[in-house]
């Protein structure tokens, strides 16, 4: 199996450049913050240009740090909700495929076949999935057109993507 | 075209999962769900630790400047880590990994109940040593700091507790390392690849922690 070091989706690349960013920041603030506790240490005074830049660094850092850590968590939020929002989805277009086939009384080995028909599968690829000949699935296949009252692949598929672009009310509680 | 009512309502539970069943298997990615949980910063915080430990512990002349501030941003990315634990999202929180010997020794019990249970934060035994290491980080980061400063400097018992918490530190590291591998293959989570890309793989019939 990869491993996806780089991340491949523009926000989870986002949110590593976030982290990365985070982790040198912190360590830039704790570095100007340490410098300003020694200086005050050793000098024991708060004034000169130089302290006070160097203080105002430390706060500007402590700052950044903040914000990005909040940046970050908000990130990550939005990919969670997105990855829940996915999986919703998912279940329910599994039970839109099994209406679709409970309405069209497909067998069980004509399901099989009309959701690898949906996955973009040919034929041959079904039937050596299926371990048939592709005859077999050729035969299935032109019943499952036939229950469905469509004429051939294309119009199957579309079926189902009609159903999900038209913002069926029946949908809409979710 | 629309649904038919009736149709959905009884078995169709097990049927939908039917179609997910059949979905996976021409999808290739057959084995198991994953699910993402460490977040990109804790990642980072756990390999540069661990890369802190490692050069300060072989490479890294022992007296050097060098070695003094590779301790210093191991205690910063500790502290970063504690941060991160108060806000930072779910799996990442003290709360999914509550400091807790009795959750531990449950754990352990599910252990040898031959139990398939999978944590997706730090297991209990995992967030002992997870509190330990940083604890120890910490104590190793204080003492150090303490050798160079003129009030510590030369006092020997600082020194020694260096020494020791270094030895007490290394000890862990290796537990911790068998712990990941022993955990790896008793649950079937991949936890070192969870750790470099973020997705724990959930393998079939394990139940959820």
């Amino acid at each position: 199996m990869k491993l996806g070091l780089w991340p491949a989706k523009t926000k989870e690349r986002r949110a590593t450049i976030l982290a990365g960013l985070i982790l040198v920041q912190a360590l830039c603030a704790l570095f100007f913050i340490a410098d300003v506790i020694e200086d005050l240490r050793l000098d024991g005074r708060i004034d000169g240009p130089h302290m006070v830049l160097e203080f105002v660094a430390a706060v500007a850092l402590v700052g950044g740090v903040i914000f990005l850590m909040i940046e970050l968590r908000g990130l990550l939020a939005r990919m969670s909700d997105m990855q829940t929002g996915l999986d919703i989805a998912h279940g329910h277009l599994a039970d839109i495929i099994e209406g679709f086939f409970d309405e069209w009384g497909l067998t069980d080995a004509e399901r099989d076949v009309a959701i690898m028909i949906l996955k973009g599968l040919d034929n041959d690829a079904i039937a050596r999935v299926r371990n048939t000949a592709a005859g077999t699935v050729r035969a299935q296949a032109t019943r499952i057109y036939a229950k469905s009252r469509t004429d051939g692949r294309a119009q199957f598929i579309s079926l189902f993507v009609e159903e999900l672009l038209a913002g069926n009310t029946q949908l809409g509680d979710i | 075209m629309s649904i038919p009512g009736p149709a959905l309502s009884r078995n169709s539970k097990s049927r939908a999962e039917a179609v997910t069943a059949v979905a996976q298997r021409t999808s290739g990615r057959i084995s198991a769900r994953e699910v993402a949980v460490w977040d990109p910063l804790v990642r980072l915080i756990h390999w540069t630790l661990a890369l802190t430990i490692l050069l300060n512990a072989t490479v890294i002349e022992d007296e050097s400047t060098a070695h003094e501030w590779i301790g210093y941003v191991a205690l910063g990315l500790v502290g970063l880590r504690v941060i991160w634990a108060l806000v930072g999202p779910t799996h990442a929180r003290f709360s999914s990994f509550p400091p807790s010997p009795a959750r531990a020794a449950r754990h352990l019990r599910a252990i040898f109940a031959k139990e398939h249970s999978v944590f997706l934060s730090h297991n209990p035994l995992g967030a002992l040593m997870v509190y330990n290491i940083w604890l120890s980080v910490i104590a190793l980061g204080v003492t150090g700091y303490m050798m160079t400063t003129l009030a510590f400097f030369g006092v020997e018992w600082v020194e020694e507790a260096h020494e020791v918490i270094f030895g007490w530190l290394v000890l862990s590291v290796a537990l911790h390392v068998a712990g990941v591998a022993l955990e790896t293959r008793r649950s079937g989570v991949k936890l070192v690849r969870a750790m470099i890309t973020g997705r724990k793989n959930i393998p079939e019939g394990s139940c959820m922690k």
